[in-house]
């Protein structure tokens, strides 16, 4: 038990940041990442070494994470997001950001407006954009972890990105309704 | 203004996901297409200032906090006579109707087929007795034998995997 808390120490802060970039919520996050800890120890045994302890924990809270999260779904009405991605967004037509959104601020700073603009993502846009630029998942990869196709993956990643450069180099909300 | 197809391109083309020969060709067209070029810039800042992000979140509790948690909940579902996860009542009529079908199918086809040994033609059968039951049964009518075979449980309860498979 004393080598897993070890393990536990060593990778704690990046399964919390997993499961706090997918659910928006501290204590969500939290706790969403000590039952993946529970999880892996209970399954320790299946750890084949095929891929880094990390790697494997972070799995596991991810998938933590999904289901979660579907379950918030299907307690929720459809939100604007998603109707807005349906209807043929507006991410299509936003004019380019030309500057670099995030060139000249502090780290913080951009910290904290990656942080605003992630918070006004649908779960649906932040959970490919955490899976394609976090976990470094393939667009086919990431369609078979969200029941999606592959077409919807890449719309959303596109429209997740564009928002989050709209919204990094403060153009106007009003834009996005 | 770039067509949507062709907006998925650049992005396709920035993440790697386009095979040799068409990655050659956007490439072609970003260096002769500016508002393309500009597109391709814009997602990778942005894809450049997400990724550093999550580097910087560390978790809001004390390491012997949160490990306190992590260990009781371990200690509490190791320990002895800890409940075993509940099986909704349906999954366990489930379990309990399919051998139990099975067994009086394959009684019934066992009293069909000595009936019809006495007077039907030598024959031998395989079949499922239920569907999904996992009981097969093989009926050798020549030689009055009827064998059952019940796999149990039937079914196995779909374990959450920690995989992303």
């Amino acid at each position: 038990m004393a080598a897993f808390e070890e393990l536990v120490a060593r990778h704690r802060d990046k399964i919390y940041a997993r499961a706090y970039s997918m659910m928006r919520n501290e204590e969500e996050a939290v706790d969403l990442s000590q039952e993946a800890w529970v999880k892996a120890w209970q399954r320790l045994r299946q750890f084949q070494g095929d891929s880094s302890f990390g790697t494997w924990m972070t799995r596991i809270v991810i998938n933590l994470c999904l289901d979660q999260l579907r379950k918030h779904k299907r307690q929720r009405t459809e939100s604007i997001e998603a109707m807005s991605e349906e209807s043929g967004g507006v991410e299509r037509q936003m004019p380019v950001v030309t500057t670099n959104p995030t060139a000249g601020l502090e780290r913080s700073e951009l910290r904290q407006r990656i942080d605003r603009a992630l918070g006004l993502l649908s779960h649906e846009h932040r959970t490919v954009l955490v899976l394609h630029e976090f976990e470094e998942l393939e667009y086919k990869e990431i369609a078979k972890v969200m029941g999606c196709s592959i077409g919807t993956v890449m719309s959303r990643l596109f429209y997740a990105r564009r928002k989050m450069a709209a919204l990094l180099s403060d153009v106007k909300k009003e834009n996005w309704k | 203004m770039i067509e949507y197809q062709k907006q998925l391109l650049v992005q396709s083309y920035l993440d790697g996901e386009l095979p040799q020969a068409q990655a050659h060709e956007v490439a072609e067209w970003l260096a002769r297409d500016n508002e393309a070029m500009g597109l391709l810039n814009e997602l990778r800042q942005t894809r450049a200032a997400v990724t550093g992000f999550e580097e910087a979140l560390p978790l809001p509790e004390s390491r012997e906090f949160y490990w306190s948690k992590i260990q009781r909940q371990i200690e509490r579902e190791e320990a002895p006579g800890a409940s075993a996860p509940r099986v909704p009542w349906h999954a366990r009529l489930r379990r309990f109707l399919v051998p139990v079908t099975g067994v009086a199918l394959a009684a019934l086809l066992f009293l069909v087929g000595n009936r019809e040994n006495s007077s039907g033609p030598p024959d031998t059968t395989t079949e499922t007795a239920l569907e999904d039951s996992g009981a097969f049964t093989y009926h050798d009518s020549s030689a009055g034998v009827t064998l059952v075979w019940l796999s149990y449980p039937a079914d196995e309860v779909a374990d959450n995997d920690d995989s992303l498979d």
